[in-house]
């Protein structure tokens, strides 16, 4: 057992990740990533610049993520891995709020 | 470690087709998601469901899990303290195509990573070319305070590595990770080359961990801001108070509650949720406690306040 330090950096604005390290996270290519910002899934800043210069966020690593799990395990198509995805996040923000509210029922 | 029957835990029959195997997954990861699921323990479920998928959906992988399967089935049962036979997959390699997604291994079991992680290892070292080692997914849970004020924690991760003379052993690396202050739930921290090493001499990939905040007893969260109850008394909500509230951050400050106030009244202490730009705020939901009327001087209280202040609460329902 050894002991190492590492350099940590948070996944935000002020350290995003570039379409390459997006893809190479998801274990995919960058024409997928180029597919997921067409679908909506994730949020390229200006989509008329080139793939390049795009920078994601955690939102966005989390959400590529999903889409690749759901377009592996399930055989989706990304147009409904991005229905699932925006319903998803519905789902949780209205859970969230209702836990804020001491409102949930604990799941 | 116990050795893992993947075949039960999606239920199948080891004869089961890929079909078969698919069709099991499906229905079981619908009935465990854990955004879905009423299952106390469904998460864990999940991921080994999701560990069962990865093995039994790959035929290199499948082939090798049977025939090891096999070797312990010949030698009776492990009783719990189940170790592969050195050398047992010295003809697997495992390979991750284009096709196969996210590194979810970091999450899977110890038994996951003593049985595949050498073939997948040799697999991905086999290749001469220069190819960047997959980044690792895993998931972090920290207390809200930690995440408000930052922490350092040690995590282990499992990995399989050639030794001096090309064995590949198992081993545990402990990483310091220092969280810093102000992360949010769902943000990811990167850990640079804590990945899966290159090949050809590449950089090896990130290890990726997700944030997660554990339930905390006094504050909720919803997205960046914070939610915590208030109690006051009716005194207070009635004629408005100055009351003292301890924030997430460690700090106590004083907030007005204004007069003729309700329960479920929120208030609102600007900036004081997940930093951030914009910064979170915290909440306060009102909740109107009672005194108990548990003294004779406390009863007669209540009684003057009934004949002082007519009220029925009841109005607006027509009775």
């Amino acid at each position: 057992m050894h002991h190492v330090s590492v350099t940590t950096t948070v996944v935000s604005a002020s350290a995003p990740i570039d379409a390459g390290e997006l893809a190479h996270a998801c274990g995919a290519d960058i024409g997928w990533i180029v597919q997921l910002v067409e679908f909506g899934i994730v949020q390229a800043p200006a989509t008329a610049a080139p793939p390049e210069q795009w920078r994601f966020h955690s939102t966005d690593l989390q959400r590529a993520l999903d889409a690749r799990r759901l377009e592996r395990d399930f055989g989706m198509d990304l147009d409904s891995a991005a229905l699932v995805l925006d319903l998803r996040a519905e789902l949780r923000r209205l859970r969230d709020l209702l836990r804020a509210h001491g409102l949930h029922d604990g799941r | 470690m116990d050795f893992k029957d993947y075949y039960a835990t999606l239920g199948v029959e080891r004869a089961a087709t890929e079909d078969d195997v698919r069709k099991a997954y499906r229905r079981l990861a619908r009935k465990y998601h854990p955004d879905v699921s009423k299952e106390a323990d469904a998460e864990a479920r999940m991921r080994d469901l999701n560990e069962a998928y990865d093995v039994l959906r790959d035929k290199e992988k499948r082939a090798a899990y049977d025939s090891l399967a096999d070797r312990v089935a010949r030698g009776g049962d492990p009783q719990g303290d189940f170790q592969p036979p050195p050398g047992w997959d010295q003809g697997f390699e495992f390979h991750r195509g284009p096709g196969a997604g996210p590194a979810d291994h970091a999450d899977f079991s110890d038994f996951f990573s003593s049985v595949f992680g050498a073939g997948q290892r040799r697999g991905a070292t086999r290749h001469n070319a220069r190819v960047r080692g997959e980044d690792h997914h895993a998931a972090i849970e920290i207390t809200l305070e930690d995440a408000l004020g930052g922490t350092e924690r040690e995590i282990s991760l499992q990995s399989v590595e050639p030794d001096a003379e090309g064995r590949f052993a198992r081993r545990t690396r402990t990483l310091q990770v220092k969280i810093p202050p102000g992360v949010h739930p769902g943000q990811y921290i990167r850990l640079a080359g804590q990945g899966m090493p290159g090949s050809g001499g590449a950089a090896a990939g990130d290890l990726y961990l997700e944030v997660r905040i554990a339930p905390h007893p006094r504050y909720r969260i919803e997205g960046r801001d914070l939610y915590m109850n208030l109690p006051v008394t009716p005194t207070e909500a009635a004629l408005g108070a100055r009351v003292q509230v301890p924030t997430p951050s460690g700090g106590v400050v004083e907030v007005s509650v204004p007069a003729k106030a309700r329960g479920g009244m929120k208030l609102r202490l600007k900036d004081r949720g997940f930093p951030g730009k914009p910064p979170g705020h915290l909440y306060l939901l009102l909740e109107i406690a009672l005194p108990p009327a548990d003294s004779d001087a406390a009863q007669a209280a209540y009684r003057q306040l009934a004949q002082a202040v007519p009220f029925n609460p009841r109005s607006h329902l027509g009775v």
